[in-house]
């Protein structure tokens, strides 16, 4: 359908017709040559369409807007190639929104033929026009390269995201700028370059959750032959001081990762004062500002306080826990998200006293009854939990390090209260986007005001064209490091390298990295059964007995996995749970294999590896729908 | 003349002394296999990079200290088990370090002016 290469010097950039895929229909649908449509666009619709249009004008130094098989556009590409200049080209022939986008365009421009033509966001007009202006030398004026802006991209957040967007865009060539800067906690506590994953999340975390399962690797391997007389204890201070050196190299390596790649990299907090320009204030105060053509937004999130007497003054967060310079003792952990129950599980680990506050149910938004399962699995370590109070109160019995807190807490289904002392208390009860104080209402970028997070659009683009955003700050998107990473990459291709692929939000597997992991892939069985129905699907699980815990005499309960397959689509796993040892190397594998499409069958035609924790899903029989029992017995 | 004060060592107890020396001090350490009496060193890529890390010393901060090493000969740096490898946790030659942080450049990296000035004027 699409024609041959425009014949001159430089090839031009057809964005309509890259593999039949419109940049500006909705994902999934393949351009077909059109018929002509009326156009039934709501107004919410055309908002977007619109603001998709001028993210392109504004995206490109020259676009057209053209249809194949029309002379006067084929003349227009052809001068353009003449001159050596690449265009981005839609054809509105080749994309089945073509009649709105000719519309909406009319609306921008009061020009309602094709081909319409913009050089450096500037509406030059039809070929007509085009050719006048090239005449005149308006042409050769308005193509000049506009010096405008110190940079081509500033990234406010330089953790997961903001680097790999940063640091892609640097990689294709443009003029790059972090801005990164930490707002210590109300702690003190504050890190440097990377972000929240690899200074207070994915990397400390799972740090300390090896520590947590060497010291029960050590209590097992008594019954493996090992001997040793001594008492084993845990020292908290080589532990945070192994991990923070850790956790300094990986800044270091960021430092050096944007110097490579000639990123600029300011420590300071980035805050828009009007449109296109930043004034970042460094930790001395002092304040400059810097101009760039786009900017992304990359802020993240900072742990919530609950708002009650003592919070801020006695409680820490993650933000303090993986630095904190004593031994945090009997520890109170507030919330049941899963930064809740992973300290609580590695604190539990190194033989701390551990007590669990939940308002309500356990990881939230995950499978219930596989978050029920883990917190089991917490209580068998001997974390002890409160379901169903919150804390109104926290007061200071002592100060030191650590010092005596007094925790009062309100039951949720009555006048109840309770009482207890802590060394200390750890506040998990969720997280805060960083999108009030930088000027985000001074430009116009939308956000939540509930939550502080941004909608986007499957570009990742904000209310406002040049504004972009990737990580824990996007409105309804996981928040984790690889989807941030993956977004900022695509997000740069697609700015500055010419390339389409949007990020694929699909499927994401995840882990909560307690000392039994439960690892999930999909859809839990609540959604699913939102989504599908229940009686279209058919739940496969089983309880396993992991070899190692045979000699190790541990329970042969607790560990369990599910699938959850769509009967009207051949079986296929729409969900994969895992609670068991290892949990996060299995389900990277599965994850790619429903990627692929995984089915029931799929599953019973691949043979296992024994012995193994994994191969259980090869051999998955037992139904929920049979009723059958799925205990194992004895022990 | 930026104010750092050079101190030249070989080998790793002379190396740890000076270290002690200068305790309190901002420590910048260069690791180069050793030179021969031509004043050549075996290993290219420390030839390659002295001129730049020299360059780089120019942006040095008052009161640093730089301790311009040779860790000794060939066979003594391949040996897997020798004490910078194993104390000092050096991977290669030539490494340049700001010590007691993590803050180190290793082979290739030192060859690079902008990062040899990173490292030197960081605060």
């Amino acid at each position: 359908m699409s024609p041959g290469p425009v014949r001159g010097a430089t090839p031009n950039r057809r964005l309509g017709s890259v593999r039949g895929v419109s940049v500006l229909s909705p994902p999934g649908r393949r351009a077909r040559p059109s018929a002509p449509e009326t156009s039934r666009l709501s107004s919410a619709a055309r908002e977007e369409l619109r603001r998709r249009l001028l993210g392109l004008i504004e995206g490109h130094r020259v676009v057209i807007f053209s249809k194949s098989y029309c002379p006067h556009s084929a003349r227009v590409k052809e001068l353009f190639s003449s001159l050596g200049v690449e265009c981005n080209i839609l054809e509105l022939d080749q994309v089945d929104n073509g009649a709105s986008v000719q519309e909406v365009l009319s609306e921008i421009t009061h020009q309602n033929t094709v081909p319409n033509i913009f050089v450096n966001k500037v509406h030059v007009g039809g070929c007509d026009r085009t050719f006048q202006a090239h005449q005149s030398g308006l042409l050769q004026k308005l193509l000049q390269e506009d010096p405008a802006y110190d940079y081509d991209l500033i990234v406010i957040g330089g953790g997961s995201g903001g680097l790999a967007c940063a640091q892609e865009a640097a990689v294709l060539g443009r003029k790059v700028m972090v801005l990164d800067f930490v707002a210590p906690s109300p702690q003190g506590t504050s890190w440097g370059l990377g972000g929240t994953c690899v200074n207070v999340g994915c990397v400390p975390k799972k740090l300390m959750h090896q520590a947590a399962l060497l010291g029960q690797a050590l209590t097992d391997s008594r019954r493996f032959g090992w001997e040793f007389s001594q008492q084993v204890k845990h020292n908290w201070g080589t532990l945070t001081e192994a991990v923070q050196t850790h956790v300094g190299s990986l800044n270091w390596g960021c430092r050096l990762s944007l110097r490579e790649k000639a990123v600029a990299y300011v420590n300071a907090h980035g805050e828009f004062v009007e449109h296109h320009k930043v004034k970042a204030t460094n930790g001395k105060g002092q304040k400059t500002c810097y101009t760039a053509a786009k900017f992304v937004i990359a802020t993240g999130e900072r742990p919530r306080y609950l708002g009650i007497q003592g919070d801020k003054e006695y409680c820490i967060t993650s933000d303090d826990l993986f630095s904190l310079p004593y031994c945090p003792g009997a520890t109170l952990v507030v919330g049941a998200s899963y930064v809740a129950l992973e300290c609580a599980g590695f604190l539990a680990g190194l033989g701390l006293e551990v007590t669990v506050m939940v308002r309500s149910v356990l990881l939230r938004g995950f499978d219930q009854e596989m978050a029920e399962r883990l917190g089991s699995s917490l209580e068998r370590l001997g974390v002890r939990f409160l379901r169903k109070f919150v804390p109104v109160a926290v007061l200071q019995l002592e100060k030191g390090s650590p010092g005596r807190l007094k925790v009062v807490a309100r039951s949720t289904e009555g006048p109840e209260t309770v009482e207890g002392v802590y060394n200390t208390v750890l506040l998990a009860i969720g997280r805060d986007s960083c999108t009030k104080g930088i000027g985000l209402e001074k430009i116009g970028v939308k956000i939540n005001e509930k939550n502080g997070r941004i909608p986007v659009n499957d570009m990742e683009q904000t209310t406002v064209p040049y504004v972009y955003a990737v990580g824990d700050v996007l409105e309804g998107k996981p928040q984790l490091t690889p989807v941030a990473m993956q977004a900022g990459k695509l997000l740069a291709r697609r700015l500055f390298g010419g390339r389409l692929e949007k990020c694929d939000y699909v499927n994401v597997p995840t882990v909560v990295f307690t000392p039994l992991e439960y690892g999930c892939c999909g859809l839990s069985e609540e959604r699913a059964a939102q989504e599908y129905q229940r009686e279209n699907l058919e739940v496969y699980h089983t309880v396993f007995w992991p070899l190692e815990w045979t000699v190790a005499c541990r329970d042969n309960n607790a560990c369990y996995a599910k699938i959850i397959c769509n009967k009207l689509d051949n079986e296929r796993v729409i969900g994969f749970h895992i609670l068991g040892p290892n949990a996060g190397e299995i389900t990277q594998g599965f994850a790619a294999a429903m990627k692929c499409g995984l089915t029931k069958r799929l599953l019973d035609d691949t043979v296992g590896i024994h012995p193994t924790c994994a191969e259980v899903f090869t051999t998955l029989e037992i139904t929920k729908s049979s009723g059958l029992d799925i205990m194992q017995k004895g022990c | 003349m930026a104010g750092y004060k050079e101190v030249s060592v070989a080998g790793y107890e002379d190396f740890m002394q000076a270290v002690e020396q200068h305790n309190g001090k901002t420590v910048f350490a260069y690791f180069s296999g050793s030179k021969d009496a031509e004043g050549k060193s075996w290993c290219p890529d420390c030839v390659q990079a002295e001129p730049v890390v020299r360059e780089g010393l120019k942006h040095v901060g008052e009161g640093c200290v730089f301790i311009y090493c040779q860790v000794g000969e060939k066979p003594y740096w391949k040996d897997p088990n020798n004490d910078f490898r194993k104390k000092l946790k050096l991977t290669a030659v030539p490494t340049l370090l700001k010590y007691g942080t993590p803050h180190k450049l290793v082979e290739s990296e030192c060859l690079q002016a902008n990062l040899v000035e990173m490292l030197f004027s960081e605060d």
